[in-house]
């Protein structure tokens, strides 16, 4: 533990340290410190959080950390800045990586949200419309239909579709499909291996099933996701997600790499 | 004379028939049907599509008979004062005979299948005998008959062309 008698600022025993000793970037340890005061609900969304001065002085670090933490929880949604008044904790806005293989799961886990599943349907399918296409099967393959309602903080998110052919993992039929996530689930229960994803994001207009379970008006603009989840060059399930269009944020990077002649 | 075979012996698998959920439209099921059940050799009798509820539990089935009888129009029913023609008129047949299957039908093919669905009311166990079958298909006036287990569970199918071959084994 560091002495911190000699600070100007009172810090109570259960105030985070930034561990100097550790090998973790600085910033990056303040990352987590006001993350967690974020996701607490300790700050809650709209409130104004301490000066840059004030953090330096609570958290013994240079403003330049400060600054940099700020900025990341900016970019992750977690924090808005307001040019003359201050940085205000935002309304929380979950961050998916498009490249990156994240399961909704493992994405509210990281976030700390806290999330529910719903299960609206579970039943059995023979693959019509594009649906043999998008899974690979022929018409005559029974497929495994479940349709799931995610809400965050009680609040509706998305609805999300699945097809998986049944053969492949028949044990979606009964399996809780509300606590776990189908993703594990055909990790787990039959040994499949996700190795990639393929998908499109698109702007839907909601139908009126769909709105009224995402509390939004008939007609609503929506993001649709449509998704193709393999396991080397098998498609072994078809996803189609509605979001609520005020809630999602992508994050995109491109890095252009110098090329040689 | 031989024990008679039960059930489990003679059903088939509940996977060698289409199952489809309630609000799949008519037209869906007729695709299915014709991609499933009429390619190959192989003999599908009756043609038929399962339907299920949301929670996967079986409510009835939709045979290509049932399609053809939830495409064709409805008629006016008329009175028999009403009536100015008998009934082997040729003409009058063929004018109706060229209203049927048109542009209602189209409109009827995107009602629910549940709409025209029999609903499934008579099934049997795994260890009922296929003689209980036989009678059970006569009675109701069915050919596919569900198999459940514990009264729950649908574990197979029995077709009444397997029932018919036990029955001529037994008696012939």
């Amino acid at each position: 533990m560091i002495n911190l008698s000699h600070h100007n600022v009172i810090i109570t025993n259960m105030e985070p340290l930034i561990q100097r000793e550790y090998s973790k970037k600085l910033y990056i340890q303040l990352v987590e410190i006001l993350k967690k005061k974020i996701t607490s609900d300790e700050w809650p969304v709209g409130s104004q959080i301490p000066t840059e001065d004030e953090l330096c002085k609570l958290y013994d670090v240079s403003r330049s950390t400060v600054r940099t933490a700020i900025l990341e929880l900016v970019r992750f949604g977690f924090l808005k800045r307001q040019q003359g008044r201050g940085t205000f904790v935002s309304r929380k806005i979950i961050t998916a990586g498009l490249t990156v293989l994240t399961d909704f799961k493992e994405l509210m886990l990281a976030e700390g949200l806290k999330y529910s599943t719903k299960l609206l349907v579970r039943t059995m399918v023979m693959p019509t419309g594009d649906i043999d296409k998008n899974l690979g099967v022929s018409l005559d393959k029974h497929v495994i239909y479940i349709k799931r309602l995610r809400s965050v903080d009680k609040e509706p998110l998305l609805i999300k579709e699945t097809y998986v052919p049944y053969h492949l993992c028949p044990a979606l039929l009964k399996e809780d499909v509300e606590k776990n996530s189908i993703f594990e689930l055909l990790e787990s229960k039959c040994g499949i291996q996700i190795t990639k994803a393929k998908g499109f994001v698109e702007i839907t207009y909601l139908t009126k099933e769909e709105s009224s379970l995402l509390k939004l008006p008939k007609g609503s603009p929506a993001l649709l996701f449509t998704q193709q989840i393999y396991a080397d060059d098998t498609v072994v399930k078809f996803v189609r997600m509605i979001k609520r269009p005020d809630r999602f944020r992508y994050f995109i990077e491109v890095e252009r790499k110098p090329t040689f002649f | 004379m031989a024990k008679t075979k039960t059930v489990k012996e003679v059903m088939i698998d509940v996977f060698e028939y289409p199952h489809v959920p309630y609000w799949f439209t008519i037209g869906q099921a007729m695709e299915i049907i014709r991609k499933s059940l009429m390619t190959g050799d192989k003999c599908y009798y009756p043609m038929a599509v399962l339907v299920f509820d949301e929670k996967y539990n079986l409510m009835g089935s939709v045979t290509i008979g049932d399609i053809l009888k939830g495409l064709e129009p409805k008629l006016k029913i008329s009175t028999l004062a009403d009536a100015e023609i008998s009934y082997v008129d040729e003409d009058v047949m063929t004018s109706y005979e060229t209203s049927l299957f048109n542009a209602e039908s189209k409109k009827n093919v995107e009602k629910p299948v549940g709409d025209i669905m029999v609903p499934a009311k008579t099934f049997v166990a795994p260890e009922d005998s296929v003689v209980k079958a036989a009678i059970m298909m006569i009675h109701h006036n069915v050919s596919l008959l569900p198999v459940l287990e514990d009264k729950k569970k649908l574990v197979g199918l029995v077709k009444m062309v397997n029932v018919f071959d036990e029955i001529a084994n037994m008696i012939l």
